[in-house]
């Protein structure tokens, strides 16, 4: 990927042509940034103090959990309990914590100035802007970790044990999940010199997933009642208490837009690494709705790939536009 | 081949016209003072050479490479003091200069460094409590790392005391030694004096003169003031004083003692024996050149512009 081999000119006067290596990424130079912002952010109180409340969060759930938890120890569903409390937990907090340890992460370097002293140096635009995802990635990654092994240690105390592989699967989702939300802070970041614009789109962002996104099925429904057009339900049958009966349900497009909530797409992927029955029960529902099997976009895969949008496309934008205006 | 070419650069933010077709060239190895009111466009000159802000016209170039296509290798080669940066708070300057020397591919020594900038008791101290002089004196010890070949110093005596002002001077005379070329700018005349070969001015967006300070000097006050004490004040006498060919003005200065200032480009004792000549007694008389305020100011204000 990199490319600065093409320096000499030869003729000492400057290459006007099309290429442009100095909007090229170069991971020496990410890998510089991402460290820089590594230590930088790992000493931000406001972000161990975040961490904290998480971890408490976490770790008090789990306690309460373990201590009442007996009987289902016993019905071996210790682990599905324990994953289906985090996951509800970290669902809400990752954001909260990646949106305010991302929201500065180009934005408050601009206000201040500070990014002068990284573009001073030879990085270019778009390495810093991926220095930087990865640097924050990586703290939130850290915080994440110590908040699942303290969890994990209060569980195995008052239990004895619990599946570990289930429990690594919910953290690696887990950080999948914290990295797509710090892509979306650090490329709204990067749209902004102003810090207070900067945290009024970040708080833009978790009303968008968690009130708009949220009312989205109600808002659906109350239409679809109504009779507009391409809202009408689309009716199927269910087995409930030995009797078929009739339900509707909203057109496929409905699930396919409240499934691109990064949160919903949490969920469904945690189906994937863990086999947690809660979750399943759940799915199972869903694939009556639809005759027996599930669209494509409500299968578990296409979750993942939900994630993996949410990583790729913010950034992806950020890239192109950064590197096109002046700081 | 100019370290530094700048031609016909214009850049308007919005309405705001900051720079002006500005032209201009620094030489290999000079030290070059870029002198400038607050406002007049040399931060925003310095932006495009480093490509944080993109020229609305022009052409410009830096170590022979285009300023924005070959942005990352010019930056390779050249060490920055930006102006209006904040440190990282919660680094120490060694982690600064570590991050320097990582992002240039370089290696260097931190204690080496900060000895240069006589602040090596602090390498291990969070920059979060420096001083604006110590964060500045962290700046350029940054800016020195891996011997650049190319100094670009934003403003760079902002918040030093004189000894560190004076101190940042000799590392500038040091550096130019070594080979390297100094860019320089400043809004203070004297301290671009000491230490540049050539000066530019920039006003307004446009570049009103480039020379050596000598030059600048010359040019600006067309010879030297003779203050001339005299027994008494006398129109004929003043009247032939103004007429001699290498005077430009004559003016009374006091009346108590009687003194004139005579701004005078040649001979100055054409000027006394044409006092005499008048009957007037020269009792004393003195000579001084025109400041480098005074040149600044005239470069800078509409009044003395040229």
């Amino acid at each position: 990927m990199s490319t600065e081999s093409e320096s000499e000119t030869g003729t000492g006067t400057a290459d006007r042509g099309t290429t442009a290596p100095s909007s090229s990424i170069n991971l020496e130079s990410v890998r510089a940034v991402a460290k820089k912002d590594f230590q930088d952010s790992v000493r931000s109180w406001l972000f161990w103090g975040l961490s904290l409340f998480f971890f408490t969060l976490l770790v008090a759930t789990t306690g309460v959990v373990s201590y009442f938890g007996e009987d289902i120890a016993a019905q071996g569903a210790t682990t599905d309990v324990l994953v289906g409390f985090v996951s509800e937990i970290t669902r809400l907090i990752i954001p909260l914590i990646a949106l305010i340890l991302g929201w500065k992460a180009i934005a408050g370097e601009r206000e201040s100035g500070s990014i002068k002293i990284l573009l001073s140096l030879p990085h270019s635009r778009k390495d810093v802007l991926l220095g930087k995802l990865i640097g924050r990635s990586a703290v939130l990654s850290l915080s994440l970790t110590i908040g699942f092994v303290l969890a994990a240690a209060v569980v195995a105390v008052l239990l004895g044990g619990f599946d570990v592989a289930d429990y690594v699967g919910l953290l690696l989702v887990s950080i999948v999940y914290g990295i797509a939300y710090t892509s979306i802070a650090v490329s709204l970041s990067s749209l902004t010199r102003s810090t207070t614009i900067a945290g009024a789109a970040m708080f833009g962002v978790f009303i968008l997933f968690y009130v708009v996104w949220n009312a989205l099925t109600s808002v659906a429904s109350l239409l679809a009642d109504r009779g507009v057009p391409f809202f009408e339900t689309i009716s199927y049958t269910t087995e409930m208490q030995g009797q078929e009966v009739e339900l509707e349900r909203l057109p496929d497009w409905v699930y396919f837009v409240v499934n691109l909530d990064p949160g919903e797409a949490y969920g469904r992927t945690l189906t994937l690494v863990t086999d947690t029955d809660m979750i399943e029960l759940q799915a199972q529902l869903n694939e009556e709705m639809f005759g027996g099997e599930l669209p494509f976009f409500l299968q578990d895969w296409f979750a993942l790939l939900i994630l993996v949008f949410w990583i790729v496309v913010p950034i992806a934008v950020a890239l192109y536009r950064f590197d096109r205006v002046d700081l | 081949m100019p370290a530094i070419t700048v031609d016909g650069l214009t850049k308007t933010y919005g309405q705001t016209l900051a720079l002006d077709d500005l032209s201009f060239e620094v030489e290999e190895g000079e030290v070059f003072g870029f002198l400038g009111p607050n406002g007049a466009g040399k931060s925003t000159t310095i932006n495009v050479l480093l490509d944080f802000v993109r020229p609305t016209a022009g052409r410009v170039e830096v170590l022979g490479l285009d300023a924005q296509t070959h942005s990352r290798e010019i930056r390779s080669r050249t060490g920055v003091l930006p102006e209006g940066y904040r440190t990282y708070e919660r680094l120490t300057a060694r982690q600064h200069l570590e991050f320097a020397m990582d992002s240039k591919g370089v290696d260097d020594d931190p204690e080496r460094l900060l000895e240069r900038v006589d602040l090596a008791d602090a390498i291990d101290k969070k920059a979060g409590g420096y001083s604006k002089g110590m964060a500045q004196r962290l700046m350029l010890a940054m800016a020195l790392v891996g011997e650049p070949e190319l100094l670009i110093l934003d403003e760079p005596s902002t918040g030093l005391d004189p000894n560190g002002a004076r101190e940042m001077r000799e590392i500038v005379r040091q550096e130019s030694e070594r080979g390297a070329t100094v860019f320089f700018s400043s809004h203070i005349m004297e301290q671009v004096e000491a230490v540049c070969d050539r000066v530019g001015i920039l006003r307004e967006g446009e570049m009103v003169a480039v020379d050596s300070v000598a030059g600048l000097r010359e040019s600006v006050s067309d010879g030297t003031v003779l203050r001339v004490t005299v027994d008494r004040l006398d129109d004929d006498a003043i009247e032939a004083v103004r007429s001699l060919p290498d005077v430009s003005e004559a003016t009374v200065e006091s009346e108590a003692p009687p003194t004139l200032a005579v701004r005078v480009d040649g001979s100055k004792t054409d000027v006394l024996s044409a006092l005499e000549n008048q009957g007037l007694e020269v009792r004393d008389f003195s000579t001084s050149e025109a400041s480098l305020e005074e040149v600044f100011q005239s470069y800078t204000t509409e009044v003395g512009a040229r």
